[in-house]
């Protein structure tokens, strides 16, 4: 495997308040992250994360909004029960639940995102790449935005 | 073994009386294996009415066929009148439409492990008063404990007790103990990761996507499976690594609190694919973090359909 | 030609073939058999189960394979058909005949199939006769039987320490090539064995007049009947050696077009594009599987196309059995009902 894992990243529309951030994750996310921007963490079906594992995806991190600020009300919460329980269920199958993250942002953060994503890529890498659900080969699992 | 002629004066009764349109039950089968679910309309068909630990299938999956306004009687065992309740929870048939003839269940007997010690050919199959059964096979006669022959599922049953019937036949049996539905989830889970990898590639591997495991199970009942949609496909459609694995994976999720642990995916499975073991793993996590046991009765949301915030998450910060 | 093997030369003869072939016979995969290529130290199966759980009409029509391979930009290529050469080695005659059926699907004068085509001509075919027939089988009743040629270039014949091999073809032949004649005497007890087994299996159903009954009888209520317990998944068809209806998806993700099973009893099998489904109900698909093997396929190549193996009694999740229902089909009024 290259040295670099794959990623994707499932983000919250309103959870980076700050621009500069947003801007950052628009535009600026390295080559082997994907982005994949949802409504809602609570808009993310666990088929979703599944269609990323299986894909290829060495890692999945999903930021969202503090539980009490969700832009619609329950979202996030309803999100953590579900994908918890999904990223605890993968596990007992074969993929590592250190593999699928979780970052709840508050409004008042400030570049965070940035770090979260650099400690979460250096986790990745030391766990090595993951094979065992990457059962479907594609052409764009990982690539930047494609 | 329940008292047939009682099952069978209950089930002509209602339809004399009309509470129910129709009953649902069990006849027996044109092969000794295999007694057949069957419907009876009026008390002559009840006569054909025959209920033993061979009747494998989960009934509950005929209830979402009819019309909601249809008055259905049905003969339930435990897993069933959990089941029935989890529909009725879900809106799939109103409870006073129903009348539950409950039956505490021995466990139901599981043919392919008569199959292994007997053979294929089997000519017929007796219920003994002693809890053992009687096989006749071409190979001979063999004389087989029940308790050895439950389907694993049964083995490990906490609620063998209609819990809400309108009326139960026979004796209530003493309930299981959950420690056995948590013992195999343990175990598996104790295992390296790679071995658990293992065990579910190779289960996943021999699936030929029949589906039969979504139509017997009684929650399954979209209109629309998640495997048929075309766009977006949610998963590859044929027999590849991916498309086996993501149907597995997907198919028990989907079960997430609202699995009865009746095991009637795995007993419709041809190719003997274990699936309990997916499904037991989320039942036992809905027990322990939010302490909720599917179809217990009728008015309780399932964890996934809550929202609270004072959940106990990993991810909480 | 008539010819001789010793039980205790089979696996010495299957390993020879090993050089030149890819021998496949029935071999344990956990709770059943399954027709898988010999390994070294290969250990045979007949005894566990009569019949495979999957019909060897995988081995020519796979659940799933890719028939090409395209990207998004345009360019695609085609898969090339397989043609590693290879023998099967015991399958039942019922497979095998079932196996001629399917041939005239996809072998036809204008639309023939490289894929399948590829792989009957590179496969020669090895029967094992039933001297014990099965019991949820009823090859006889449909036109079959426990030691039919069809489709075989070889068959074997039990006569307990020795096997009496039959060929009916080149490729048989050449096969067997190292092993003695028959003697006289040997043809005659394998021709005993044949006539003890045919005589062994009951016949079934009543097929005279069937084809007619169920035409007759399209719109009956017996239909509603029939289907009222079936759970509408694809067992009965998957494990049929004669269902052959297969769905031809492309998978974008991968850039593949695939070919995988598919069968009359899914609900999406009829769903057209608009909405409309021509068989909406179990009630429909039922007739539909009835009615293809016992009158369609009767108008079409003038045989029922059913080899009788009995899977789909053996293995429906609710005990429906085909012969139960073509019983009672039989017994319908004969009168047409128009509805």
């Amino acid at each position: 495997m290259s040295e670099t894992p794959k990623l994707v990243l499932f983000q919250c529309q309103w959870c980076l308040f700050s621009p500069a951030d947003q801007d950052w994750v628009d535009n600026q996310l390295s080559e082997n992250i994907h982005l994949a921007k949802v409504p809602c963490t609570g808009r993310i079906n666990p088929l979703y994360l599944l269609n990323a594992v299986q894909g290829g995806a060495d890692g999945v991190m999903v930021s969202g909004c503090l539980p009490e600020q969700c832009h619609f009300k329950t979202g996030n919460i309803a999100a953590r029960r579900q994908l918890e329980e999904f990223s605890d269920y993968l596990n007992h199958i074969g993929y590592e639940q250190d593999r699928i993250r979780f970052l709840w942002l508050d409004l008042q953060d400030r570049g965070i995102i940035q770090k979260e994503l650099a400690a979460f890529e250096a986790q990745i890498t030391a766990l090595g790449p993951a094979h065992n659900l990457a059962t479907r080969a594609t052409e764009t699992a990982g690539g930047a935005n494609a | 073994m329940p008292d047939l002629d009682a099952l069978k004066a209950e089930a002509k009764r209602i339809l004399i009386e009309g509470v129910v349109d129709i009953v649902i039950g069990f006849k027996a089968g044109d092969t000794p294996l295999h007694p057949q679910p069957a419907f009876f309309k009026t008390i002559d068909e009840v006569d054909q009415l025959a209920f033993d630990g061979l009747c494998q299938n989960n009934l509950a999956t005929y209830l979402t066929r009819f019309p909601k306004t249809q008055k259905i009687g049905m003969l339930v065992r435990g897993c069933e009148n959990r089941s029935v309740n989890a529909l009725v929870f879900e809106g799939q048939h109103p409870r006073e439409g129903l009348y539950l003839i409950g039956v505490p269940c021995e466990g139901i007997i599981d043919w392919r492990k008569i199959v292994a010690q007997t053979g294929e050919e089997v000519i017929s199959v007796t219920e003994q008063s002693d809890n053992t059964i009687l096989v006749e096979a071409k190979s001979g006669f063999f004389t087989l404990e029940k308790k050895t022959l439950l389907h694993e599922s049964c083995a490990r049953c906490i609620h063998p007790n209609p819990i809400s019937a309108d009326v139960v036949i026979g004796e209530l049996l003493p309930e299981g103990d959950p420690a056995l539905a948590r013992a195999i989830v343990a175990s598996f889970a104790e295992l390296p990761l790679q071995e658990r990898h293992a065990w579910f590639r190779q289960e996943a591997e021999r699936c030929i996507r029949c589906y039969a495991c979504r139509e017997a199970c009684p929650m399954c009942y979209c209109e629309e499976c998640f495997v048929d949609h075309i766009s977006p496909r949610w998963t590859e459609s044929g027999t590849t690594p991916a498309g086996m694995q993501g149907w597995h994976i997907v198919r028990a999720f989907h079960q997430t609190g609202r699995c009865t642990s009746c095991g009637a995916c795995e007993r419709a499975c041809p190719m003997d694919i274990k699936m309990t073991y997916l499904t037991e793993k989320l039942n036992d996590d809905m027990r322990r973090k939010y302490n909720f046991e599917v179809g217990l009765d009728a008015t309780t949301p399932p964890p996934f359909s809550t929202v609270t915030l004072d959940d106990k998450s990993r991810f909480v910060v | 030609m008539n010819l001789i093997l010793k039980k205790d030369q089979l696996n010495h003869l299957l390993n020879a073939w090993r050089q030149d072939y890819e021998v496949y016979a029935p071999q344990s995969l956990q709770n059943f058999t399954h027709f898988l290529p010999l390994q070294d130290g290969f250990e045979l199966a007949f005894d566990k189960a009569h019949n495979t759980r999957i019909p060897p009409k995988a081995l020519f029509l796979p659940t799933s394979e890719a028939l090409m391979k395209f990207t998004r930009f345009g360019g695609y290529e085609q898969i090339p058909s397989e043609t590693t050469p290879r023998v099967i080695f015991g399958i039942r005659p019922c497979d095998a005949h079932a196996m001629t059926m399917l041939d005239t699907v996809f072998e036809q004068e204008r639309y023939t199939d490289p894929h399948w085509q590829a792989r009957r001509e590179a496969t020669v075919v090895v029967g094992l006769g039933c001297h014990e027939p099965c019991q949820t089988g009823f090859c006889t009743t449909v036109g079959s039987g426990p030691f039919n040629h069809a489709g075989l270039d070889a068959i074997l014949t039990d006569l307990g320490e020795t096997l009496l091999v039959e060929t009916f073809s080149d490729k048989g032949d050449r096969l067997f090539a190292q092993l003695e004649m028959a003697s006289v005497d040997q043809s005659v007890r394998a021709i005993e064995v044949q006539q003890a087994a045919k005589e062994k299996m009951p016949i079934a159903f009543e097929t005279e007049g069937l084809k007619e009954k169920l035409d007759q009888n399209f719109a009956s209520p017996y239909w509603e009947e029939a289907s009222r317990s079936c759970l509408g998944c694809g067992v009965c068809t998957f494990l049929c050696p004669t269902c052959f209806c297969f769905d031809i998806v492309d998978e974008a993700q991968r850039g593949e077009r695939v070919r995988n099973w598919d069968t009359c009893m899914f609900r999406t099998y009829s769903l057209e594009a608009s909405g409309h489904n021509p068989r909406p109900s179990r009630v429909e698909r039922t007739r539909q599987r009835l009615s293809h093997k016992y009158t369609y396929w009767v108008d079409q190549i003038n045989q029922i196309g059913c080899t009788g193996c009995g899977r789909c009694v053996r293995y429906c999740p609710v005990g429906l059995d085909i012969r139960a229902m073509l019983r009672k089909a039989h017994q319908l009024p004969s009168e047409v009902a128009h509805a």
